[in-house]
């Protein structure tokens, strides 16, 4: 059963079925290229799967998910960076509740009338002048603010006002002085209680 | 897209590693060349072996200080050399906070051998306080070697660290009323030996060995 063609269809055939030219030698380039690739379940195959680089479609609620994963746990990384040294973590009533590490409750005193704000500084806080405000009693003049520590040797001061650095009276002065505003030294012992 | 959610991803990794993110309170509160210096600095602790914090609390300090770069360099590289003879001094095994007082401790005019005579004095036990002691005792004008044997003479008695604590209030005491710190010194080692009840573990009651700051202008009371 045959039929003949519409002469255009016929061209049209014609140069479709035409092989194209790739020049000499293609066959020998594609199977050189065969050779080069890694051979499937080598390490070096899946290196360069791993390198091949690869189209990922996300949408938009998926990409806000991953950004706001990503931000807390950076948020948190931040928070842990900040307090792990001494689990130093401010909960009701300042009691410590950090990590299970030994801390105590060491309450800092300082009788300054004519302040108007104490702030403690020191080796527990990152020495930050914001960082533990003191809280005035009903005492007239009597600052006080209570940081559980861990044992240890720490150094601090106390900043009037925001810009004066006051070494604690009632406390031992610390002995080096590298910056020229002199500590006190706070000492929590490991033992005996 | 991909490459942004990489980027983001690598700049958590970094913040979720403790050692790295310190790194960051360096970067924020310092000068560029100070922070590189700081940074060095860090490097040569890490690969000791050494505790990175106090040497970034030291930086910390003098940049809140508003200290030079010069000398928040030079004081902590300062640190960093006591920590590290410290660590020789005390041994692999001590803790961060012995390394920190017995930094402080050579810092005051003690030598290594003193070091190492308290923490073998000490059998196993926390040195961070008697080495405290001993450098308080130096700065309230103790000479170092009569503040050596007043601590070691309670070390090897077996005091515990309300006792030290107690010794240097004594000390304190007796020299804010005229007594030389040296036989202050001296006196109450050989003396607060035998407040201690015989065999017990020591004098100090609770909490006593926590110390707690008075109020300005007064002396320093013990715990209750």
């Amino acid at each position: 059963m045959s039929e003949e063609l519409d002469p255009v269809v016929a061209r049209a055939v014609a140069v479709l079925k035409a092989e194209p030219d790739f020049g000499a030698g293609f066959d020998r380039r594609v199977m050189d290229a065969v050779r080069a690739e890694p051979r499937p379940g080598t390490v070096s195959a899946w290196w360069a799967s791993l390198r091949r680089p690869r189209e990922v479609s996300i949408s938009p609620l998926g990409a806000f998910a991953i950004a706001a994963g990503l931000v807390a746990l950076m948020l948190g990384s931040v928070i842990v960076a900040s307090s792990w040294r001494f689990g130093i973590e401010q909960g009701a009533g300042g009691v410590a509740s950090g990590g299970g590490a030994d801390l105590r409750p060491v309450q800092f005193v300082l009788i300054m009338p004519e302040a108007r704000t104490v702030t403690l500084v020191g080796d527990f806080n990152d020495w930050e002048p914001d960082g533990l405000p003191l809280q005035r009693s009903a005492a007239e003049g009597v600052w006080s603010v209570t940081v559980p520590l861990a044992p240890g040797r720490y150094r601090y001061s106390f900043v009037i006002d925001g810009t004066r650095w006051y070494a604690d009276p009632g406390a031992p002065r610390a002995i080096e002085d590298d910056f020229g505003r002199p500590n006190s030294i706070l000492t929590v012992g490991e033992q005996g209680s | 897209m991909t490459r942004l959610l990489l980027s983001a991803l690598a700049l958590a990794t970094i913040a979720a590693v403790p050692g790295l993110a310190q790194d960051t309170r360096i970067d924020a509160r310092l000068d560029p060349a100070t922070a590189a210096e700081v940074r060095s600095a860090l490097a040569t602790a890490r690969n000791q072996g050494l505790p990175l914090e106090p040497l970034i609390d030291r930086a910390l300090e003098g940049a809140s200080k508003g200290a030079s770069s010069g000398r928040i360099v030079a004081a902590v590289r300062a640190l960093l050399n006591n920590l590290s003879r410290a660590a020789q001094a005390l041994g692999p095994d001590a803790a961060e906070r012995e390394l920190v007082a017995g930094a402080e401790a050579l810092r005051a005019g003690a030598d290594s051998a003193t070091l190492a005579a308290i923490r073998g004095a000490r059998r196993g036990e926390p040195v961070t306080v008697p080495l405290g002691v001993l450098t308080d005792l130096v700065a309230r004008g103790v000479p170092a070697d009569a503040a050596r044997e007043a601590v070691l003479a309670l070390a090897r008695r077996g005091a515990r660290d309300g006792d030290f604590l107690a010794l240097r209030r004594n000390v304190e005491r007796d020299i804010q009323q005229g007594a030389p710190p040296a036989i202050a010194a001296s006196v109450r080692a050989r003396g607060l030996p035998s407040t201690l009840p015989p065999g017990a573990p020591g004098a100090a009651g609770p909490g006593a060995t926590t110390e707690r700051t008075a109020p300005a202008g007064t002396a320093t009371p013990p715990r209750p």
